[in-house]
């Protein structure tokens, strides 16, 4: 699959079960009511908040070699932190992704080119 | 409330220290504060000290009753506080209320870290606790990492250059120059910055503060009680704790953080002066472009000129405000759990007139210690004792 023509797979996040806001979880309450959060699906497409390249990785992702980290700020109103799949210093903050696939715990995101 | 004083002060180097553990650290710094307090050990109320990563690097937990216990202050309160790298800011408050509420005469500030002797992997490991590792943690990010992201939004937004950038490192490399208990001063070109390793894009290696051991600590009195001290008593206009989001979706903006913000309003509030007045400041620059996010929260520069106020010398020992005249994290050394109580030691050796990089005139100076991605802040304020 070419990158630009990726489609978006979607995220799991957590949606508060009375007033509706989006939550990037896990957590148990909502940041703005303190009702509880339950899971939820929201589309994998989203803008680059921003992104770095990690090349000194903690010990239990030393395994990774260098990996590239993403903010995402998601359509459907939610901030994550996933990855970012081939990066390159073409990519900029405001720039739109999607969602591609998982590694491990994290959603991994593509640059739409 | 009534007022406090910072008498005894004390500190080992910071940097690599073979061979100490922990716990002789910080009772090196703190027989060392006591010795000068001018208060007997007996009259000590409380001990708070402050450490984050003893347990996973060094096994040992219980430090503050085992430092009691060595300096002959067995039987009182003693509280181990940790909030990540702002540890040490947070025992400094604690102490400072536990006098001035009058719950006891004195109290002993003590922060410690042994760091140097773990693998660079654990190192990251272990800092990475102060991470929320539900929301963030599985990415894979680093504490470089969230500040390569900060520093993406600062060039897009405000044109920062890695020059300008620089320009923060430099002036902190040659202010530890003069400072003998730093790590690693430095006179630094931007070239040797530009070529040196790449950490966490755009960070690189001169970005970043070193792993460090040491210790520094302080012995807090009532105002009342500093006349016995055998050199010049600090005043504590303000102390200053606040708390915000672990996880980076918590902030509305990646280069700024709410914790310092808040913090800072509450200072200037409480210590009833203005950004302006100040004279110097030691904030937390664990990475270039913290000092330059931090220096703006705290109103010291104005929105997104932190790095060009580096570049123009504004924020040098003899500049509008100095920064880090001590080298700050970077070039002093960052003993995580030690920073936030050796920034106050700075601080206090200075409006004393007698650091080795002193800011002519001193009378007022800022602290500023950040853990986390902004989850604790501290901000102190404080003053010559005979102003």
């Amino acid at each position: 699959m070419s990158p630009g023509s990726a489609s978006a797979v979607q995220v799991d996040v957590m949606r508060c079960s009375q007033c509706g806001t989006l939550d990037p979880g896990p957590r148990d309450l909502c940041a703005k009511c303190h009702a509880g959060l339950a899971p939820a699906k929201v589309a994998g497409e989203g803008s680059l908040v921003s992104w770095t390249m990690i090349r000194r990785p903690p010990a239990s992702f030393k395994e990774d070699g260098a990996y590239a980290v993403a903010i995402v700020r998601l359509d459907a109103g939610v901030q994550v932190t996933g990855r970012l799949a081939e990066p390159d210093e073409a990519a900029k903050p405001g720039m739109r992704v999607v969602a591609t696939g998982q590694h491990r715990e994290t959603t991994v995101f593509s640059l739409v080119r | 409330m009534r007022e406090v004083m910072i008498t005894g002060i004390g500190s080992t180097p910071f940097g690599r220290l073979e061979g100490r553990s922990v716990q002789s650290l910080a009772v090196e710094a703190a027989n060392m504060a006591l010795a000068r307090s001018g208060i007997d050990r007996s009259e000590i109320g409380a001990l708070y000290l402050g450490n984050f990563v003893a347990g996973p690097l060094s096994g040992q937990e219980v430090l503050a009753g085992m430092v009691c216990d060595e300096l002959g202050l067995a039987g009182i309160p003693c509280t181990k506080v940790e909030g990540a790298c702002a540890s040490g800011g947070i025992a400094f408050r604690h102490a400072v209320m536990a006098v001035r509420s009058g719950a006891c005469e004195a109290a002993v500030v003590v922060g410690t870290e042994k760091m140097t002797h773990a693998s660079g992997g654990q190192v990251t490991q272990a800092l990475n606790c102060a991470m929320d590792n539900r929301s963030d943690g599985p990415s894979g990010l680093t504490f470089p990492g969230l500040f390569g992201l900060a520093w993406r939004v600062h060039a897009e937004r405000y044109g920062t250059t890695r020059d300008d950038v620089s320009a923060v490192v430099v002036k902190n490399k040659r202010n530890g120059l003069k400072n003998p208990l730093a790590q690693m001063g430095a006179e630094l070109s931007p070239d040797v910055i530009r070529q040196s390793l790449p950490i966490a894009d755009p960070i690189q290696l001169y970005d970043c503060c070193p792993v460090s051991d040491g210790a520094a600590a302080l012995v807090i009195v009532a105002a009342d009680r500093a006349k016995a001290a055998p050199d010049l008593p600090i005043r504590i206009r303000a102390a200053v704790q606040t708390s915000g989001p672990a996880r980076i979706s918590g902030h509305e903006d990646l280069c700024s953080f709410r914790t310092t913000r808040l913090a800072a309003e509450r200072a200037f509030k409480e210590a009833r002066i203005s950004p302006a007045d100040l004279d110097l400041a030691e904030l937390h620059d664990c990475f270039s472009m913290a000092e330059i996010i931090h220096t703006e929260d705290l109103g010291l520069v104005p929105r997104g000129q932190g790095a060009k106020w580096a570049a123009e010398g504004r924020t040098a020992v003899d500049g509008d405000i100095a920064v880090n005249a001590s080298g700050g994290l970077l070039s002093k050394g960052h003993p995580v759990g030690a920073t936030g109580v050796g920034q106050i030691f700075e601080v206090v050796r200075q409006l004393r007139g007698e650091h080795g990089n002193q800011v002519s005139g001193a009378r007022l100076g800022l602290t500023q210690n950040v853990g986390g991605a902004g989850v604790a802040c501290t901000v102190s304020i404080l003053e010559r004792g005979d102003a």
